[in-house]
């Protein structure tokens, strides 16, 4: 009897944990849809009439207009120009360095551990002083110190995967080494690779403290939604938790991408990884 | 085009730029540090290690060291204690695969959240009047709670969101890991009449020592970049009471009057401190899971 009475406990406690990890975020999504008096309850309300007023208030704002524009913008070309310089440079890496591969890999990997305040400072009076403070160029340069190391970062591992033998066939057939990656590797790896591209996406959708002290004017999505709070005496929670919506929806679109990743890196590489 | 010109071709225009903008960064807060430089004002000169020599007794900068090492460890210890806790669970109690992959993908979505989003929507759980974690703590019987705006609960308020958001999504990497280990320790010590709680504290966990060791690191080093959440969450209030080092060089170094130099001089030290700790906890790190 007991062991049976322990494992449905255990269900229920496992359910309960699901619940907790998805209410706040179910429960942003319901608010979004909600009037302020709908919201304003000293009991919360799980039926309400629900109302789109929310997201038309935010599409009809200029500010966020541009800043989801500035935000597609600054991602595509930062994501874009990452992979353009990072793909290459961890093939390169994986299959022709060897030996110096290493301490490039530890450097590139350093940088991750560098202190966003570290590169936000300096930037800052540099930008001033060139007079390309709040330009979007100017966040783009910044944001790929992030996008080519951890391209950089996960691709090599990527291209390591590709077996070596039908790189060498194609060798043999004639084939010069940058045919060998357009044609062979580039394609053998390319899911892997769109893990990576994938991440370094929402790494750079995400990001607010450079974003926030570079391009304050030119503001992407992530610096307006953090300033929506100070909009007004009132606090617009519909409109908040509209926009939260907004800004969560592009990440959670890759939530399959994601879990691929997570199996594939496991299962080739949990072990020397680990 | 040879293999030499090719290899170069591919590696120099990333690692030049990476290089590049990783040095200018690098010397410009050192040099920048040696100033008395103020934003919005074009006069500034040469003052060495004054700006150092400040940090040292400045009381704040300490408060926001200290508050930075708590949450280090705050935030570390009760992912990787979370993740642990439901991986076993998941991996004992969920048997099919379907179940087992849709929650994965649950736990799996708030990492995927921008954490300016995470810290709206705890920040509206939280809210005293209108939050629905009040409501539950009301019905309860307890009164309202501060969560935000009391000082000895704002950083652990915070800290929870960020072990939300990772303690999930390490457990989906953990309850991978588990169903890839190898079957026959865990046999044998069925025959021995282990309990389930032993077979994991004593066979399982030891074999996961070194992806354990590597998760704590990465999240070591994502905890480092913390900002937008107490930023959104609380501002490093009340009072400085959240306040970590790269809050306080923001604070200073752009929002009360843009104090570049001191700032400078703070992001710097930070720098000091994160290499050497990360590089030694790197060297130590790979000792023991060897």
């Amino acid at each position: 009897m007991v062991p049976l009475i322990l494992r449905i406990l255990a269900r229920l406690a496992l359910g309960l944990l699901v619940l907790i990890a998805l209410a706040p975020i179910l429960w942003t999504a319901l608010g979004a849809f909600k009037e302020l008096r709908d919201i304003v309850t000293p009991v919360p309300k799980l039926f309400f009439t629900p109302t789109l007023d929310n997201f038309a208030t935010i599409l009809g704002n200029p500010t966020i207009r541009d800043g989801l524009v500035n935000s597609v913008l600054v991602v595509a070309a930062s994501v874009g120009i990452g992979a353009l310089l990072g793909i290459p440079a961890a093939h390169t890496l994986a299959r022709h360095m060897r030996r110096r591969g290493d301490d490039i890999q530890f450097f590139v990997l350093s940088l991750r551990f560098m202190p966003p305040v570290a590169i936000a400072i300096p930037f800052i009076v540099i930008y001033l002083d060139l007079g390309i403070y709040d330009s979007l160029g100017g966040l783009i340069l910044v944001y790929l110190v992030t996008t080519i190391s951890t391209m950089i970062w996960l691709a090599t591992p990527a291209f390591e995967r590709v077996p070596p033998e039908i790189e060498e066939a194609a060798a043999m057939e004639g084939c010069s080494e940058a045919e060998v990656f357009w044609r062979i590797s580039l394609p053998v790896a390319a899911p892997s690779l769109f893990g990576a591209l994938v991440f370094t996406f929402v790494l750079v959708w995400n990001e607010l403290l450079l974003a926030l002290t570079l391009a304050a004017q030119n503001a992407t999505l992530p610096v307006v939604a953090a300033s929506i709070t100070s909009l007004g005496k009132e606090v617009p929670w519909g409109v908040i938790n509209a926009a939260t919506v907004v800004l969560v929806l592009p990440p959670l679109f890759f939530i399959g991408l994601l879990m691929g990743l997570i199996n594939s890196m496991i299962r080739s590489g949990g072990r020397t990884k680990g | 085009m040879t293999r030499q010109r090719f290899i170069l071709l591919t590696l120099a225009p990333a690692l030049t730029v990476l290089g590049l903008l990783a040095a200018v960064s690098t010397a410009g807060a050192v040099w920048f540090s040696l100033m008395n430089r103020v934003l919005g004002s074009p006069d500034y000169e040469f003052v060495g290690l004054y700006n150092y020599l400040r940090l040292l007794r400045d009381k704040r900068f300490f408060n926001a060291l200290e508050i930075s090492l708590i949450w280090e460890l705050i935030t570390v210890a009760g992912t990787l204690v979370v993740a642990v806790l439901l991986a076993v669970l998941v991996h004992e109690t969920v048997k099919r695969a379907l179940w087992r992959n849709l929650i994965c993908f649950a736990f799996l979505a708030p990492v995927l959240l921008p954490r300016v989003a995470a810290a709206f929507i705890w920040r509206f759980l939280y809210s005293p009047s209108l939050g629905l974690l009040n409501w539950i703590v009301g019905e309860a019987g307890l009164g309202p709670v501060e969560f935000l705006a009391n000082p000895s609960l704002a950083l652990v308020s915070v800290a929870v969101v960020d072990i939300w958001q990772w303690g999930l999504f390490f457990t989906v990497i953990l309850v991978k890991l588990l169903e890839t280990m190898p079957r026959d320790p865990i046999e044998a010590a069925m025959l021995d009449n282990a309990r389930t709680w032993q077979i994991h504290a004593y066979v399982t966990l030891p074999m996961l020592k070194g992806p354990l060791i590597s998760l704590a690191l990465v999240k070591a080093v994502e905890s480092l970049r913390s900002f937008d959440l107490i930023f959104v969450m609380t501002g490093g209030g009340p009072g400085t009471a959240t306040e970590t080092l790269d809050l306080y060089a923001y604070q200073s170094g752009i929002n009360l009057g843009g104090r570049v130099s001191y700032a400078s001089a703070m992001s710097i030290l930070l720098l000091i401190v994160t290499t050497v700790a990360f590089t030694l906890i790197w060297r130590a790190s790979r000792k023991w899971s060897r």
